[in-house]
C-alpha cells in the first residue's frame, strides 16, 4: 500500500472474541458479523486499491443500538469506522484491523414526506435515488445526483457532502439538507435543525456536511425537496480544439444563463463512452459539451437558441440538439456510463477528483496530457464544467509490478495541479484516504490544526474514522495549547503516515 | 508595534502602527496592555476579575463593567491582516475580550458584550478580485457591502441570497460590510430558492483567538476540502475568528421579475397560497404576506400597495421575461381560489421586495419604532398560524417571509419583550427566535439568541472554543452566561 493506515493496536486486537460479545449483546442476531468470510464484503469501498478486514462488523438498526455502540467504543477505547452503502471514491470507508466497521445499511426507511413544507425526513440508509423515487408521484424530486445514485445512500452523500451533474445550479449536498440527528463517539445523541430553513446558533449541519464520518454518525436526515422542472433539453456540442470548448462555457456563464448541467468530455472519453453506449457521440472533435437547460419550455427554448448561439460564436463543429426525453437520455447515457466504458477499455483506473477554476480548463487539460507522457499511462478526463470539477480517469494495470505506483503519482500530480491554478483538492469525493496525503499542499500546518481543533470538539480522542482526511495525528492537548509554532513538532513520537 | 492615540469624540482610537515589513513584530502585547490600562480612568477596576471558581475563559461580570465605562472604548483600527494577527496577539497575552467592527452597523443586535476594547477592520476595505465569468468575488472583510454590491450589479450579477440591510429596522445609518453580513448571515426572500449567505461563502481568511491566521474553502465553486469552516463563520457573530478576507459566489442577476399580488387574505389563507405556490413548478423566488395591520406603521414604499388596509400576498417570479410572464400567468390560474391576483413587473416589483428584506413596516423611525423586533424561522407551512396567535395574544404586529417561515413580529414594549411567550410559541412548532431589536436595558434581561438544549450548547461551545479558547472574539454577545 501507498498509503499508510494507523498501526493496529494490539492490546485491543487481543481482546478482540470479548469485544464481539458485548457488541453481540447490544445488537443481538445477525447484526454483528465476525467471520473472515462475512467480513471480506466490507474490506474496501469504492477506492477498490485499498482493502482492509476489519476486526468486526456491526450493523445496527435503530439509533439506540448505534448510541450503546458508540458509548462502548468510546469507554474501551476502540476506533469505529462508519460506512453506508460502500461506493466512496476516496477510501473513506475503508475499514482498520483493530476497529468496529459501523455499517448503516439497515436503517432503510423513509420517515416522513412532508410536501407542505418540501421536506423529507429519512434514515441514512436510503439511498439517494429512492428519495426522489419516493416524492416523484407528486412532482417533486431531491437535486444532488451523483452518477452512483441507484446506489449511494443518503447518509453517505450527507458525509462526503456529493455533488452530480445538477450541482452547478441547485447545489450539492450541503444545500439541501437541513437537519439531522446525529450520535456522538460518546454516545450522546442529538438533533440539529429540522424543518426550518435555518438552524439557531452555530451552523452545526453545515459543519457535519462533508465530515467525512469523523465526527458523528448520523441516524435520520431531513433533506429538502424540489418541484421538477417543467421540462429539460440538452444541447450535444463538439469543438476541435478544447480551448474553444472552455471558452463556450465561460460565455454561457458569462450571459447569466446557469444550465442544469454543463459536462466536458476529451476525446479519450468521448472514445470510451461511444464505444459502449453508441450515443452517437462526434468521434473527430477533441472536445464534447453536453448543456441541459430545464425550466418551464418557453424558457427552455430560448435559452437553447442563445446557448446555440455562443457555441457557434466559440467555432464549434457539431451542434445536436434535443427533441425528445429519449434522445437527452441518449446524450446522458454516455457521459454517465463513463467510468463503467474505460473499466471495458483498461484492466484498471483511477478516478480522480479537483476543482479549479473554469477558466483554467485548458491549462489543466494540457498539464495532464503531458503528465500522460511523462507516466506513460493514459487518461480520459469528463469534467463538470460548470463548477470546474475535473474527473480524469488514469488508465493502468494492476497485474503489471509498478504501475498502481505510477498511477497514483501522475493522479497525486493532477492534484498539485488543480490547486497551483488555483483551485482545491477536492470536487465531491472527498479527500478521505486517497487525497489525505495531499492536504499540506493547500493547507498550512495552521490551517490544517483549526481543523483538526474542531475534530476536537466532537472527537477528543480521536476515535472515529481515524487516518482519513489529515496526514498527521495530533493529540487534542497539544492542538489546545496557544502558539504552536508553525513548522515545529512538539511531539516527536506522534503517528504520522 | 505600538499603538498611538487618536482623539475621537469620546473614544480613543489607537492606530495601530506595525513596524515595516521583514522587521521583528514581537512584543506588542506589554504594549497593548499598557495601552489598554492607560484609560481606566479614577482608578476603578476596568477589567473585572475572574467570579471565584472560575477561570478566565468564562467571565460573566463583563457586560456591566462595559456598560459603566463604554464612553471609554479604545478602538484599535488595523490595516491589514497581520495587525489583526498582532492586535488578536496582544488581546490574547493580556487576556483582553475585543469586540470586532465593521461599521459597527449591528452592533445593537446580541447580547450587551463584556469588551472593552474594539477591533476596527474597515480599513481592511478592498476587493481583492472580481472574476465575473467565474461567479466569484474576493473582498476583504471590511469592503462597505452598498459598494461591493454596486459593483458587482454593474456586471448584471447579485448575491442570490439578497441580504438584508438592517439601517431601517434598527435606525443606523446606511453602512454595513462584508464581514458584517457574513457574520450577521440574514438572508433576504430569495433564501427559499438560492439559499443563504451560508450556501454563498466559498472561501475566507481569518485570525483565530489563537492569534493565527488560517484559511478555509477555496475560490472555486465546488470549495471544500476538509471541514467547511464557512459555514460556521457565517452567522456566528464574530465570535469564532476575525475574518480577513472572504470569496463568495455571485450569480447573474434575472433578466426580468414579476410579483403577484393577492389581497385580503387572512394569514392562514396566504400560508396556504403560499405553500400552493412554493409546491408547484413555476420556481417561485420569493412569497411574502403583509397583514393589513402592518400598515399602520405607515410603511414608506410603493403607496398603491402600501396604503392600502387590505393584507397583500406576495409571490415573485424571476428569469428571462417571456418565462417570468409565461409563469405568473400559470401561477395567477394555480392561485384563482384564494383570489384574482394582480401582476406587478420589474422595478415595481423589486420595490416591494425590498420593503419585505427590510422589514420597513417596523422601521425604527416609523410607528412602532420603539416596539421589540423577533425574527422566528419556523417549518414554513406553520407560519400564518404561529404568527396570527402571537399578534393575537400580544396585540403586536407580525409580516412574513420565505413563504410563512420567517415570522418578523413587533410586540408592545415589555420589559422581557415577550421572550418565554414568543420562543414557547416558536419551539412548539420546531422553530427558533432571534430578539433583533431591543433597548439595551432588555437585551441584559432577555436571551437575545435563542437558547439550545444543553447538548447542543455544550456541543457549541466546543466548536467556539475550538477556535477561541480564551473568549478574546465579543465576549458574551451569544448569551447572558457569558459563554455563547
Amino acid at each position: 500500500m501507498a498509503i499508510m493506515m494507523p498501526a493496529p493496536d494490539e492490546a485491543v486486537l487481543a481482546r478482540r472474541d470479548e469485544i464481539v460479545a458485548a457488541l453481540r449483546a447490544i445488537v443481538p442476531g445477525e447484526g454483528v458479523i465476525d467471520s473472515n468470510k462475512e467480513m471480506r464484503a466490507y474490506e474496501t469501498d469504492g477506492l477498490t486499491a485499498y482493502r482492509q478486514v476489519p476486526m468486526v462488523v456491526v450493523l445496527p438498526d435503530t439509533t439506540e443500538q448505534v448510541s450503546r455502540v458508540l458509548k462502548y467504543c468510546f469507554e474501551q477505547g476502540i476506533k469505529v469506522v462508519p460506512r453506508g452503502s460502500g461506493t466512496s471514491l476516496s477510501g473513506g470507508a475503508l475499514p482498520l484491523a483493530d476497529g468496529v466497521l459501523l455499517g448503516l445499511g439497515k436503517f432503510k426507511r423513509i420517515r416522513e414526506i412532508d410536501f407542505d413544507n418540501r421536506v423529507v425526513v429519512t434514515e441514512p440508509g436510503v439511498t439517494n435515488l429512492a428519495i426522489s423515487q419516493a416524492v416523484a408521484h407528486a412532482g417533486f424530486y431531491y437535486a444532488p445526483d451523483p452518477s452512483s445514485q441507484i446506489a449511494c445512500s443518503i447518509g453517505g452523500n450527507v458525509a462526503e457532502n456529493s455533488g452530480g451533474v445538477h450541482c452547478l445550479k441547485y447545489g450539492m449536498t450541503t444545500n439541501n439538507v437541513l437537519g439531522c440527528e446525529i450520535v456522538l463517539v460518546t454516545g450522546e445523541v442529538l438533533r440539529i435543525g429540522g424543518k426550518s430553513a435555518e438552524n439557531a446558533g452555530y451552523d452545526l449541519m453545515g459543519i457535519i456536511t462533508g465530515s467525512e464520518g469523523l465526527l458523528g454518525v448520523i441516524t435520520e436526515i431531513t433533506v429538502r425537496i424540489l418541484q421538477k422542472p417543467e421540462t429539460a433539453r440538452a444541447l450535444m456540442v463538439g469543438f476541435a480544439e478544447v480551448e474553444a470548448a472552455g471558452e463556450c462555457v465561460a460565455q454561457i456563464i458569462g450571459a447569466g444563463i446557469i444550465p442544469g448541467g454543463m459536462e466536458m468530455m476529451d476525446k479519450p472519453a468521448i472514445h470510451a463512452a461511444e464505444a459502449f453506449v453508441h450515443a452517437g457521440y462526434p468521434l473527430d472533435v477533441e472536445a464534447l459539451l453536453i448543456i441541459e437547460l430545464d425550466g418551464p419550455s418557453v424558457e427552455v427554448d430560448e435559452l437553447i437558441k442563445r446557448v446555440e448561439a455562443i457555441a457557434r460564436g466559440c467555432g464549434s463543429t457539431t451542434c445536436q440538439i434535443s427533441t425528445s426525453e429519449a434522445e437527452r437520455n441518449l446524450f446522458w447515457a454516455g457521459r454517465k456510463a463513463a467510468f463503467p466504458a474505460v473499466g471495458r477499455i483498461s484492466p484498471d483506473y483511477l478516478c480522480m477528483d479537483g476543482t479549479i477554476p473554469r477558466g483554467m480548463l485548458p491549462k489543466a487539460l494540457a498539464r495532464i496530457r503531458q503528465l500522460s507522457e511523462k507516466y506513460q499511462l493514459a487518461c480520459a478526463n469528463v469534467f463538470h464544467a460548470g463548477d470546474g470539477n475535473l474527473h480524469p480517469l488514469i488508465l493502468y494495470d494492476a497485474n503489471k509490478p509498478g504501475e498502481m505506483e505510477r498511477a497514483e503519482a501522475f493522479g497525486a500530480d493532477i492534484l498539485r495541479c488543480c490547486v497551483e491554478l488555483g483551485g482545491v483538492l477536492t470536487g465531491e469525493h472527498g479527500v478521505g484516504i486517497e487525497k489525505r496525503d495531499l492536504m499540506p499542499e493547500m493547507f498550512s500546518e495552521i490551517d490544517l490544526n483549526q481543523q483538526q481543533r474542531l475534530k476536537c470538539a466532537f472527537d477528543a480522542q480521536g476515535l472515529l474514522n481515524p487516518g482519513k482526511v489529515f496526514p498527521t495525528l495530533h493529540r487534542c492537548a497539544e492542538l489546545g495549547r496557544m502558539h504552536v509554532h508553525a513548522g515545529k513538532l512538539a511531539f516527536p513520537d506522534i503517528p504520522r503516515f | 508595534m505600538s499603538f498611538r492615540p487618536v482623539l475621537n469624540g469620546s473614544s480613543r482610537i489607537w492606530q495601530v502602527d506595525v513596524l515595516g515589513a521583514g522587521k521583528t513584530r514581537r512584543g506588542p502585547a506589554a504594549r497593548f496592555h499598557g495601552a489598554l490600562k492607560r484609560r481606566s480612568g479614577g482608578g476603578e477596576t476596568v477589567w473585572p476579575q475572574p467570579a471565584e471558581g472560575q477561570d478566565s475563559g468564562s467571565l460573566n461580570l463583563i457586560s456591566d463593567a462595559n456598560f459603566a465605562t463604554r464612553w471609554q472604548v479604545d478602538i484599535l483600527k488595523v490595516r491589514d491582516a497581520r495587525d489583526v494577527e498582532q492586535a488578536v496577539r496582544a488581546a490574547i497575552a493580556s487576556e483582553q475580550p475585543l469586540e470586532i467592527i465593521g461599521h459597527g452597523s449591528k452592533r445593537q443586535i446580541g447580547q450587551p458584550m463584556g469588551t472593552n476594547a474594539v477591533l476596527d477592520v474597515s480599513a481592511l476595505n478592498a476587493v481583492t478580485s472580481y472574476e465575473p465569468n467565474e461567479l466569484i468575488i474576493t473582498a476583504e472583510a471590511g469592503a462597505p457591502l452598498a459598494d461591493v454590491m454596486s459593483l458587482i450589479d454593474s456586471k448584471g450579477q447579485q448575491f442570490a441570497f439578497e441580504p438584508m440591510n438592517t439601517a431601517a429596522l434598527l435606525g443606523t445609518p446606511e453602512v454595513g460590510t462584508i464581514g458584517g453580513m457574513i457574520g450577521a448571515g440574514l438572508a433576504g426572500p430569495r433564501r427559499i430558492k438560492s439559499g443563504g449567505a451560508r450556501d454563498h461563502l466559498l472561501g475566507a481568511h481569518a485570525v483565530s483567538g489563537f492569534g493565527d491566521s488560517f484559511k478555509t474553502g477555496g475560490k472555486v465553486v465546488k470549495n471544500v476540502t476538509g471541514y467547511d469552516l464557512c459555514k460556521l463563520l457565517t452567522g456566528s457573530w464574530g465570535t469564532l475568528a476575525v475574518m480577513t478576507e472572504v470569496t463568495l459566489k455571485v450569480m447573474p442577476k434575472p433578466e426580468s421579475e414579476r410579483t403577484l399580488v393577492l389581497q385580503g387574505l387572512d394569514d392562514v389563507s396566504a400560508n396556504k397560497a403560499m405553500t400552493a405556490a412554493l409546491g408547484s413548478p413555476f420556481d417561485v423566488s420569493a412569497a411574502a404576506h403583509l397583514p393589513s395591520s402592518a400598515f399602520r406603521a405607515g410603511t414608506e414604499g410603493p403607496a398603491e400597495w402600501l396604503s392600502h388596509e387590505a393584507a397583500i400576498t406576495l409571490l415573485r417570479l424571476e428569469g428571462i421575461t417571456a418565462s417570468a410572464a409565461s409563469r405568473a400567468a400559470s401561477l395567477v390560474q394555480l392561485l384563482a381560489p384564494f383570489g384574482a391576483a394582480r401582476v406587478v413587473e420589474d422595478a415595481a416589483s423589486a420595490e416591494l421586495w425590498s420593503v419585505i428584506r427590510d422589514v420597513r413596516p417596523f422601521a425604527a423611525g416609523a410607528a412602532l419604532g420603539a416596539w421589540p423586533v423577533w425574527r422566528i424561522v419556523c417549518p414554513p407551512a406553520i407560519g400564518g398560524t404561529v404568527g396570527q396567535q402571537l399578534a393575537r395574544e400580544t396585540g403586536g404586529d407580525v409580516i412574513y417571509d420565505w413563504g410563512g417561515g420567517l415570522i418578523w413580529a413587533a410586540l408592545p414594549p415589555k420589559a422581557d419583550a415577550h421572550a418565554a411567550l414568543v420562543r414557547e410559541r416558536a419551539e412548539a412548532v420546531g422553530g427558533h427566535a432571534t430578539l433583533i431589536r431591543a433597548s439595551d436595558e432588555v437585551r441584559r434581561n432577555v436571551a437575545v439568541f435563542h437558547p439550545q438544549p444543553s447538548g447542543i450548547a455544550g456541543l457549541s461551545e466546543r466548536v467556539r472554543a475550538s477556535f477561541d479558547p480564551k473568549t478574546i472574539f465579543n465576549r458574551g454577545r451569544l448569551s447572558r452566561s457569558g459563554v455563547p
